[in-house]
């Protein structure tokens, strides 16, 4: 996804990510590495464009691990996931469509817990002024997704749409893809949409940190609460100390200072394991969509 | 410059309003020499500025243009904008080739898929860039273009407003500085040519005295302070007025003189008429010494000798009076005309003329008597020498409304034109050059001098009327009275 410069990105914010990675790998790295880094992927299920929380999720875990730490940021899910699938991260915050698309090849190691609950929901957002009630109301719309490998960015619109037996590209005008739910809100909130698809977690969360955006936008439906996005690695790990390292500071975050200054940036509660059955509505909907061709 | 100096302002106006008027001239030229560089220079800054706008723009955008994702197109305008604060864009709309928007700065006003700008106005090929100095915004447009076709277009439109302000100000300063150097400058030229023409304002007052009385000249502490040319023409200017003084003393002693050579007529006259019955009255002495016994020679004798010494003593009483008089300024009385056809009839026997006088005055008149008498008389004097032998000299004399009316009419050839003219200029003329008519200057002097007026009248039957209207105030009327 490449970082896009966010224009809540001021100078000091920069300074302080960048002393956040320099302490990161001057302070975290020589006491306990003895290996390989653990290479763990991010995609655009949270605020990966905000600098100073990647450098704190780093320097945090890093210091748990005792691992150095490799965050990896792609443009789309889809790089991503093919990563992850293919071997070459130890784990990947993704999303739940591509988690249950995959499922075969990957293991759930931790689920975030958004106000005390590993659920979340996509939300279809429209002009604040404009009259909508429903998805159907939508019709003939420029629409816009996230990603095409996103559950609440695309999948459940997706999936509601074959419901109905109808497609994106006959029941809208226009679709396309913004790589980024913050991007959808921008996309909506100037009118370059009429409506977009967006995680429901990452839209109230931007309407907390920059009430602006969303102040041009307004959630026509919220879906039912579906899985959040979880933190996944290969059935098979790269290295099975590594990924325990890992998957015991991300369980353990909410009882670290500095982890819980990280789940506060995020607005999450904690890590929590999780059923992978908390994952069939999607799976579900995956199916629906897959059916209808 | 189209203003027309009038010609009656002082040049103490004149020059600074010159002054203002170049000035505002230079002014206006340099102002819009400097406002059309702004122009220039503003127009050049924003030319580069905007085309480095499009380049950037052009390739962020170049991949996703083709395929016309509205996404990407629409986050490289809003980086592009973020970016060139300094170019102060408002507007950025990119299309493909057809003219339909894929994405713009606003799409809420330039929605995905609509049409603007569809096609260049006529042959003319899109203008790259327009902008007019002082407008609030200026326009760019950069057609991108792979080979053979076209991709898509940029519009910009870039926000003018601070240029046109710095305009504003710069427009402001510039009269603001212009206006004051050119007040500046016309104080300093009023202050400058007041200060010039002091010497001439000076000079023009004397001379403005010296059309209304004599003239006077400028007083010698002015003269020694002022110096070159205008010191010079002070020099020169009193040189003049003296020269007039001195010619002025001279018409008056010329007049005194010539007064005194009519008193010499007169006393020859005197002296010729004593003459003439002295023979006479020797021959009665004799014929009463010889035959005095005879009682009708005795008779005869002393009848003749007693009508000769009558004759006489008019002659004496009335030398007698015009010296008396010169002495002691009276006012005129009715006698005083009365004496005058006592002194005229010798010399108007003389030449076989007749005299008659009407004389109207019954009382005292305030006015000076001796120049009234000495005018009258060279009036009669000369009429009696122009008027044929056998004619009559007319005099009368009365108090009309307008004051005292004094007609002297003779039978001569007529006064001739230069002579007249003498007589009736009223003003303070120089005495004739060559004396010719000097007499005739004396009386207009002495006229003038009592505030007078002369009028001479070519009768119908031959001769000239000569009339002297002098006003009685009316203040010294009732003194009179």
């Amino acid at each position: 996804m490449g970082f896009g410069l966010n224009h809540r990105l001021d100078k000091r914010e920069l300074l302080s990510a960048t002393v956040s990675l320099l302490l990161a790998s001057t302070v975290g790295a020589p006491a306990e590495t003895t290996g390989a880094p653990i290479r763990f992927g991010l995609t655009p299920v949270f605020l990966t464009n905000d600098l100073e929380l990647l450098g704190r999720l780093q320097s945090y875990l890093q210091r748990s691990t005792g691992y150095p730490v490799s965050l990896i940021t792609r443009r789309t899910y889809q790089e991503i996931t093919a990563l992850l699938t293919s071997g070459q991260l130890d784990a990947a915050w993704i999303c739940g469509f591509p988690y249950v698309a995959h499922r075969a090849e990957l293991q759930l190691i931790a689920v975030p817990l958004w106000h005390h609950k590993p659920l979340y929901q996509s939300y279809l957002i429209v002009d604040r002024d404009r009259q909508a009630s429903s998805l159907w109301d939508l019709r003939g719309d420029i629409h816009a997704f996230s990603d095409p490998d996103s559950n609440s960015g695309f999948l459940v619109t997706r999936a509601a749409l074959a419901e109905r037996s109808l497609r994106p590209e006959t029941f809208f005008a226009k679709t396309f893809f913004t790589y980024g739910h913050r991007d959808v809100i921008r996309a909506v909130g100037s009118g370059l949409a009429g409506s977009g698809s967006v995680d429901g977690y990452v839209y109230d969360v931007v309407a907390e940190l920059e009430p602006d955006l969303t102040a041009g936008t307004r959630i026509v439906k919220a879906s039912e609460w579906l899985g959040f996005p979880p933190i996944a690695a290969p059935k098979i790990p790269i290295d099975e100390a590594r990924l325990s390292a890992l998957t015991k500071a991300l369980w353990e975050m909410d009882r670290d200072e500095e982890g819980r200054v990280v789940l506060k940036m995020l607005r999450l509660d904690g890590f929590g394991a999780e059923d992978a059955a908390s994952f069939d509505a999607i799976a579900s909907k995956a199916a629906l969509v897959a059916a209808s061709g | 410059m189209g203003i027309s100096l009038d010609r009656s302002w002082p040049i103490t106006v004149k020059v600074p309003v010159a002054v203002a008027s170049l000035m505002l001239l230079v002014g206006f030229v340099l102002s819009e020499r400097v406002l059309s560089r702004l122009g220039d220079t503003q127009g050049r800054h924003l030319i580069e500025l905007s085309q480095s706008y499009l380049d950037g723009l052009s390739s962020a955008i170049a991949p996703s243009i083709l395929r016309e994702d509205n996404w990407e197109i629409y986050d490289a305008i809003a980086r592009a904008q973020a970016i060139n604060k300094s170019l102060h864009p408002i507007e950025t709309i990119v299309t493909n080739a057809e003219g339909a928007v894929i994405a713009a700065s606003d799409p809420k006003r330039h929605p995905v898929g609509s049409t603007i700008r569809p096609t260049p106005i006529g042959s003319k090929p899109l203008a790259s860039f327009s902008f007019d100095a002082g407008a609030d915004n200026a326009n760019a447009v950069r057609v991108l273009s792979y080979p053979g076709r076209i991709a898509g277009i940029i519009y910009a439109t870039f926000d003018t407003h601070h240029l046109a302000a710095e305009r504003r100000d710069v427009v402001v300063a510039l009269a603001l500085t212009n206006g004051a150097l050119t007040i500046l400058l016309a104080a300093a030229g009023w202050f400058l040519v007041a200060r010039m023409m002091r010497p001439v304002r000076i000079l023009s007052e004397h001379l403005g005295v010296a059309r209304e009385t004599l003239a006077v000249p400028i007083p010698e502490i002015v003269v020694s302070k002022t110096r070159g040319e205008f010191g010079r023409l002070f020099r020169g200017y009193n040189a003049l007025v003296r020269s007039m003084k001195e010619r002025e003393d001279l018409g008056k002693r010329l007049a005194e003189e010539k007064r005194l050579s009519s008193l010499g007529r007169l006393a020859s006259t005197v002296a010729h008429e004593i003459n003439n019955p002295l023979g006479g009255l020797f021959n009665a002495l004799a014929m009463l010494k010889s035959h005095g016994y005879l009682s009708n020679v005795r008779d005869n004798s002393l009848g003749l000798l007693e009508r000769g010494l009558i004759g006489i003593r008019d002659v004496v009483r009335t030398t007698l009076t015009i010296y008396r008089t010169d002495n002691v300024a009276r006012n005129l009385a009715p006698s005083d005309i009365d004496d005058l056809g006592l002194l005229i009839p010798p010399e108007a026997r003389r030449k076989g003329v007749q005299i008659k006088i009407d004389n109207e005055l019954r009382a005292i008149v305030p006015l000076p008597s001796t120049p009234i008498r000495q005018a009258v008389l060279n009036l009669l004097l000369n009429a009696v020498a122009a008027a044929p032998p056998g004619s009559q000299v007319q005099m009368t004399v009365v108090t009309g409304s307008e004051g005292l009316e004094i007609a002297v009419a003779d039978r001569g050839p007529g006064l001739p034109g230069f002579a007249a003219k003498i007589l009736t200029n009223s003003s303070a003329a120089p005495p004739p050059l060559d004396g010719g008519g000097l007499g005739l200057w004396t009386i207009s002097r002495l006229i003038a001098d009592i505030g007078g007026q002369i009028e001479v009248e070519y009768l119908v039957h031959g001769g000239t009327a000569i009339r002297l209207t002098i006003p009685i105030l009316s203040t010294e009327l009732a003194n009179v009275a």
